[in-house]
């Protein structure tokens, strides 16, 4: 391969440093006026705040501009234009796609694609993918339920604009999906951790099928949720299927904006299309430096029809020592990608506790399986954490010796002593999409 | 960074621009136009990213 034949963008995709900053302070000003002349919602924000487009010369002064929330959108989003509110910036007769967020964290928000915005989407999936090795010889097979979030809709386009030939895995059942990749000896797949995780496991269990000798996929795209960051996670799913699984992250109001390139040494930014910034979580002072982790406050260039600027997205982040990649995209990496939520990061016991983290631990440990479940109550003033595991499908003996190295590991990573259960294989529940795990019940005793 | 030529690219983007504008100007309001014509223009905006928006930085 030639040098330039792994960039879908060789010339912004290594563009000197200096450059990229050029590039994206002229687009934060395009955008920044763009949503001030036609979106009432942030022109109202801008103006109680004393902001006109034109203040803004200098990245210092994008710190200016007032944040927005999830809840902000979800309160725009109630009056007209019915569904999107406020927000919207263009007419309601441009919009040509509906598209809404999981709903995870409360009632969903409304996305709306105008033709030239899902264009963009398809577009920034394109960089992902061409750094992942996807090319127009692949057959992808998406086995998702194309369904009214956007989940994996984009990687279908953008696959498509590759020229890869896509598969639509979805109304089919699990076993169904498997049985489809073996026949049409799919080169490559796109799905949530935990389900990449749980079709390996159906395609063992119930079909006799080993990804990894019996398949064809050699790259896997994970997105949804943090798995393909977490070292242990990203193992066994490579193990499982013998393809490289590369992370991917993005969010229904942000759109695509990070992906791993074949150096699979941090997330890089897609800073064409988007300013990355990380917070402090408490003093939201800002972080520019490596080995601190903070929030994630995002701006997306060039999606029109519902901006999104300085979204305080509550994904926790931390910048790569290593600025330099030996890939030679000169985007600014992330150490480890999205390794939790703002919204999940809490105090137990007085010790701030990432889930990740548990999973981490967990997955480690090759007489474990995959699933697990965390409980946190309050038994009088004094916090309670358990942790649910379940032990290897092949393995039931000698469960003290995994029981001692599992609180090693945990008191080692999070500093928190654990009740333990053990249970069978296959007990704890299944995922499809994205996993709730963690389970704080403490506001609710 | 010499071996691409922005600069005509860009020039060349901007005439599949106007062309397209100028079709659907004169399309008579045919929709086979016009919806088509938007679909371009939505692709079109995808080279000014990757290609037109470079012209004076690089």
């Amino acid at each position: 391969m030639k040098p330039d034949e792994q960039y879908w963008n060789p010339v912004l995709e290594t563009l000197p440093r200096e450059k990229i900053q050029q590039l994206q302070l002229k687009k934060f000003k395009n955008i920044l006026k763009w949503a001030y002349e036609n979106s009432p919602f942030y022109r109202s924000l801008y103006k109680e705040a004393g902001l006109e487009p034109g203040d803004i010369k200098t990245f210092d002064d994008v710190r200016k501009v007032p944040k927005t929330e999830k809840a902000m959108l979800r309160e725009a989003q109630s009056i007209e234009p019915y569904p999107y509110g406020s927000i919207l910036s263009v007419p309601l007769e441009q919009v040509t796609e509906y598209r809404q967020t999981s709903g995870t964290t409360g009632q969903p928000v409304y996305h709306p694609e105008t033709w030239q915005d899902w264009e963009w989407s398809a577009e920034s999936w394109a960089y992902a993918l061409y750094a992942y090795g996807f090319r127009d010889y692949d057959r992808v097979f998406l086995p998702f339920g194309y369904s009214v979030n956007i989940a994996f809709w984009a990687g279908h386009y953008a696959a498509e604009k590759i020229g890869c030939e896509v598969v639509p895995g979805g109304v089919l059942d699990t076993e169904a999906r498997i049985l489809k990749m073996k026949e049409l000896r799919a080169t490559a797949l796109m799905a949530t951790p935990t389900y990449i995780l749980g079709m390996a496991d159906v395609a063992r269990k119930k079909l006799g099928i080993d990804p990894a000798k019996d398949l064809y996929i050699e790259k896997i795209t994970a997105a949804g949720e943090p798995g393909a960051c977490i070292p242990a996670t990203k193992k066994r799913m490579e193990e499982m299927w013998g393809a490289k699984v590369y992370d991917q992250v993005g969010a229904t109001e942000i759109g695509h904006w990070g992906f791993e390139c074949q150096a699979q040494a941090g997330l890089h930014v897609l800073e064409n299309f988007h300013l990355v910034e990380i917070e402090d979580i408490e003093t939201g002072a800002s972080i520019t430096e490596p080995g601190r982790r903070g929030s994630m406050v995002v701006t997306t260039f060039d999606r029109f029809a519902h901006p999104c600027i300085r979204f305080d997205s509550k994904d926790i982040i931390e910048w790569n020592p290593v600025e330099k990649c030996e890939c030679g995209r000169t985007f600014r990496r992330l150490k480890g990608g999205v390794v939790g939520r703002a919204d999940d990061i809490t105090k137990v016991k007085g010790v701030l506790l990432a889930p990740t983290a548990i999973e981490e631990v967990v997955r480690s440990i090759p007489e474990l399986g995959d699933e697990y479940e965390v409980t946190v109550i309050k038994r009088g003033d004094i916090d309670d954490i358990t942790l649910k595991v379940e032990t290897a499908p092949d393995y039931k003996r000698n469960v003290e010796a995994v029981e001692q190295k599992l609180v090693q590991q945990l008191r080692l990573k999070t500093g928190l002593r654990y009740n333990l259960e053990f249970h069978d294989y296959g007990t704890l529940p299944r995922y499809a999409l994205k996993a709730k795990r963690f389970k704080d019940l403490r506001v609710k005793e | 960074m010499k071996k691409y030529n922005i600069e005509d690219m860009a020039k060349k983007i901007e005439l599949l621009k106007q062309t397209a504008t100028e079709l659907k100007r004169i399309s008579g309001g045919i929709q086979a136009v016009d919806r088509n014509v938007d679909r371009i223009l939505a692709s079109i905006k995808m080279l000014e990213l990757n290609i037109s928006d470079l012209v004076g930085i690089v």
